[in-house]
């Protein structure tokens, strides 16, 4: 049976009453555990239709280059092929899927126009009978390029005299008018200049692929009123049928995701890579159609998480008090928006971690670059900020030969606090949780330290 | 794509199928994930699996497995116990029950642990083709560049043309420039691996020590196998270092007639070195690999 | 094409075969029986891990045409009616599922394992479920679940 670990009922605990947890604390079986462990838990593709048709993708050969010609003839002539899709039979083509929450431009084909700008970048899609037809249309797929210069660096990608692969014009995310989503409090350089020691460190992450054991797809079912059954793994069934729906340009009322059960998502099953393409292809062969990306095709193009990097530069008194610190983060969205832009926006509003500093500034840049795009993973944005500026904080204690637990509650931030962004902390628990911490594996800690509590306002106890 | 499946009942019937272009499946592991999602010209397959090639015979200490015994079955054989290791640092369980012996021979490199182990045991392939059967030493006709004697590999029929059609791509198990120094009749290219037969060492007298990512179901880093001789030489066969198995002729010649202790084995890695020409991949960087091949060389002659 | 014979959880079943119709097709888009997952298509991932002739194998990397007149067990064969096997029921107690998507094939190679090893060390569990991938990190409480699987067939066997 499953270790329960009691409930730590030490701390906070006039904010709670007897009874009040129904359900913490004990075990409750999951609704969809006996689903799984008989295999009849119904996955999108556990369904089977009749004259189901196929989609697979020509990709782009290069990291960023001009299109001069498409030859779909060879590929057309495959025995069992259907159709041959490309970006005029995409009605509305350009999308970014935050339109729903009001981000532009639309800066992302459904299916490559005049250039691509990464590798695996979508061109043809090829309707078949079988999957075997469909792999084999799309590999016969021809098309011709000329390569341009690419840009596979955020800070290259920034530089003066890199190739502008935008079409907007910039190679960044412009954030109402600025380079970046901005943070200011206080006055940094200030804060430098009182400060007994100056801290300047570099961090960066590598892109990480979710690579969820069900790869990314959907099957579109034509109904006979007309309109389109979309099973899906989405993660998001809603912002998927939206976003299809204006690809599509048809009424929201004409599509119905059936979704919820997936297999492996962690945030890489938000993008609405499948659908649009899948709903086309049923549209005009009139045929159930299903499209799932391959495993290649799932570690390749499917979004990773956002490579980053960051430059965190401290001035910490010798006390150990943080007076100044100033962020430089760039997030590589790789080629489209996606979710990116959010993404950065989360990591600036993150910043400058959970530790109250009177001078803050940060630039948190949303870049465009020639790999494949980035969006959402568990936590994105805030993550790899976070691997930054714990790294961060334990270096500066080695240089500076404090205690890391000391340090971090020296600089916690309690109830009340303002933070950089201006808004009041409440319920920061962060003392506490150290505090516990530290005694679960014995690392000893000053009575002064012990004594700190998250609801004591700043400067009363310390 | 796939066009055909042939299932033939015994090998002259297989040998027919390969002589006309067939491509050879043993247990799949190879050439169906290159089929799988790929496109692929028009490819006949021809299965192993009623040849009638699997089994174990130990007669004395001669050892001979047919070619499509997997390695699930080695790894059951109590009288093979020198190769569990081997085949239990080789891919997963239900990799391992499809997984021949004979389709490991012309597993890709950082793939191939089993062949690895069979050059330093030094096992013959025998062949069976259109012409009589013949034995053929694993990686003694040019151990300098291959250790799975590329001509082997070349001559056991899956070479250039039958990779193409599967969709392998390029393999280093055919090049023009071995033909030049053995020509190979067009009987022999076609011809199949039925079996490979070696001789069981002294107790303890093989090594064998695999360095990868995790412990179970990883590619090899580096992987050292060597038999210690009665003669006082050392046979040593690596994988993971180069495109093809190596045989560390260096590493043997510099053992030569020495005693095995930390600075012999240090200079004979030394002296190994310059044969190796590893690759950077998705399990390891080149420099990764050069570092970790004298730890391993000494774990393996040393157990230290 | 082909037509092939398998018996698949005990019952004997005929399905034509193309070419390209690997065992994992075969069962799900012929058989019905979707339990096993394609998750790579590579033999990498173990999602679409089955018995065939008693011995756990990734089915999607075998020709169907080249099995004709074999014996596969599967995750639905599992099951007596409502009854769970031990592996089944000691998941569920576990809490060893995630997402569900691995479950089948893991769940097949912990079968495979105790058929073959009654008392199976931690260690062993780990190396009978290295080709299993679990992408939600669940591995720990799979391990435990086939280790308490074990020891119920065990002490249902001292019965």
């Amino acid at each position: 049976m499953p270790r329960v670990n009691p409930i730590d009922g030490d701390y906070f605990r006039d904010e709670r009453k007897d009874g009040d947890f129904k359900v913490i604390g004990k075990t409750v079986q999951r609704s969809d555990a006996l689903g799984h462990v008989t295999g009849r838990t119904e996955f999108f593709e556990d369904r089977t239709f009749p004259d189901l048709a196929h989609i697979k993708i020509h990709r782009s050969a290069h990291h960023h280059a001009r299109i001069d010609a498409v030859d779909t003839s060879e590929a057309e002539r495959v025995p069992g092929v259907l159709r041959v899709i490309t970006h005029r039979d995409v009605p509305s083509n350009w999308y970014v899927v935050l339109r729903l929450i009001g981000i532009e431009p639309n800066d992302e084909p459904v299916l490559a126009e005049d250039r691509v700008l990464y590798k695996g970048e979508p061109v043809v899609a090829v309707v078949a009978d079988s999957e075997a037809a469909a792999i084999e249309g799309a590999a016969r797929v021809r098309v011709s390029y000329t390569e341009l210069p690419a840009v596979l660096d955020v800070e290259e990608a920034l530089a003066e005299g890199a190739p502008i692969i935008k079409q907007a014009g910039t190679n960044y995310f412009v954030y109402e008018g600025h380079h970046a989503r901005r943070l200011r409090f206080g006055d940094v350089e200030q804060g430098f200049a009182q400060a007994d020691h100056i801290f300047d460190w570099r961090y960066s992450s590598a892109p990480i692929e979710h690579a969820p054991t069900e790869t990314t797809g959907c099957i579109v079912v034509p109904q006979s009123s007309g309109r389109l059954l979309i099973h899906s793994n989405t993660q998001a069934a809603f912002f998927t049928l939206d976003n299809t729906a204006l690809i599509l340009d048809r009424p929201f009322s004409d599509l119905q995701v059936k979704g919820g059960t997936v297999g492996g998502g962690f945030g890489g099953k938000v993008d609405v890579m499948v659908e649009p393409l899948a709903c086309i292809a049923a549209a005009l062969t009139n045929r159930p159609v299903k499209f799932v990306y391959s495993r290649a095709e799932e570690m390749q193009v499917s979004s990773p998480r956002a490579a980053e990097r960051i430059y965190i530069k401290d001035g910490v008194m010798n006390d150990g008090r943080i007076v100044a610190r100033k962020v430089m983060l760039y997030v590589d969205a790789g080629a489209y928006s996606r979710h990116s832009p959010y993404g950065t926006t989360k990591a600036c509003a993150h910043l400058p971690g959970p530790y109250t500093i009177p001078n803050v500034y940060a630039d948190c840049h949303c870049v465009y670059t020639n790999r494949t795009p980035s969006s959402a993973m568990r936590g994105f944005g805030v993550t790899i900020a976070d691997f930054a500026l714990e790294s961060q904080m334990d270096r500066i204690a080695r240089a500076l030969g404090l205690d890391p637990l000391q340090f971090r509650l020296r600089n916690a931030y309690r109830d009340g606090d303002l933070k950089a962004h201006r808004k009041v902390a409440e319920g920061t628990a962060l003392i506490e949780v150290i505090q516990r911490a530290a005694a679960l594996v014995g690392h000893d800690l000053p009575e002064e330290y012990r004594a700190l509590s998250s609801t004591t306002p700043r400067g009363e106890a310390a | 794509m796939l066009t055909e499946v042939h299932v033939p009942e015994d090998v002259p019937a297989a040998v027919s199928l390969i002589a006309a272009g067939a491509t050879i499946i043993g247990g799949g592991t190879l050439v169906m994930p290159a089929l799988n999602n790929h496109g692929s010209p028009p490819t006949e397959l021809v299965s192993l699996r009623r040849t009638g090639l699997a089994g174990i015979t130990v007669t004395g200490s001669t050892v001979t497995i047919g070619a499509t015994t997997t390695l699930a079955q080695i790894e059951h054989d109590p009288r093979l116990a020198i190769l569990h290791p081997v085949v239990r640092s080789i891919a997963s369980v239900p990799v391992r029950t499809l997984a021949t012996v004979g389709g490991n021979l012309f597993a890709r490199q950082p793939y191939g642990d089993l062949a690895v182990a069979l050059v330093a045991l030094n096992a013959k392939a025998v062949l069976a083709s259109q012409e009589a059967p013949v034995e053929l030493p694993l990686g003694e006709h040019d151990p300098a560049t291959a250790g799975l004697g590329k001509r082997a590999v070349t001559r056991a029929g899956l070479e250039e043309r039958d990779t193409a059609r599967a969709g392998l791509g390029e393999r280093d198990t055919a090049t023009a420039g071995l033909e030049e120094r053995a020509p190979v009749t067009a009987a022999e290219e076609r011809a199949l691996v039925t079996a490979v037969t070696f001789e069981l060492t002294a107790p303890g007298a093989f090594r064998y020590l695999k360095a990868a990512r995790r412990r179970y179901n990883s590619a090899s880093l580096v992987t050292v196998a060597a038999t210690i001789t009665e003669a006082g030489g050392v046979r040593v066969a690596l994988g993971g270092v180069s495109d093809h198995v190596v045989r560390a002729v260096r590493v043997e010649q510099a053992l030569a007639g020495r005693p095995l202790t930390e600075e012999t084995v240090a200079a004979a890695a030394q002296a190994g070195l310059t044969e190796l020409s590893p690759a950077d991949d998705a399990y390891a960087s080149a420099w990764y690999r050069r570092r970790v091949f004298p730890v391993h060389l000494r774990r393996a002659l040393l157990g230290l | 094409m082909k037509i092939v014979n398998l018996k698949v959880n005990g019952v004997g079943k005929t399905f034509i075969a193309r070419p390209e119709t690997t065992l994992l097709l075969a069962l799900r888009e012929q058989l019905g029986l979707t339990g096993a997952k394609r998750g790579c298509a590579q033999g990498a991932c173990g999602s679409c891990t089955v018995l065939l002739d008693g011995d756990p194998v990734v089915s999607c990397l075998i020709p169907a045409m080249t099995v004709d007149g074999g014996d596969v067990a599967t995750v639905e064969g599992l099951a007596d009616g409502p009854v769970l096997s031990d592996v089944q029921q000691a998941f569920l107690d576990g809490f060893a599922t995630q997402c569900g998507f691995c479950t089948p094939g893991m769940i097949m190679s912990a079968e495979a394992l105790l058929d073959r090893n009654p008392s199976p060390t931690r260690d062993e569990v780990n190396e009978a479920i290295s080709g299993n991938v679990c992408r939600c990190t669940g591995y720990e409480p799979i391990v435990s679940a086939i280790l308490d699987a074990a020891e119920r067939r065990r002490a249902g066997a001292n019965l």
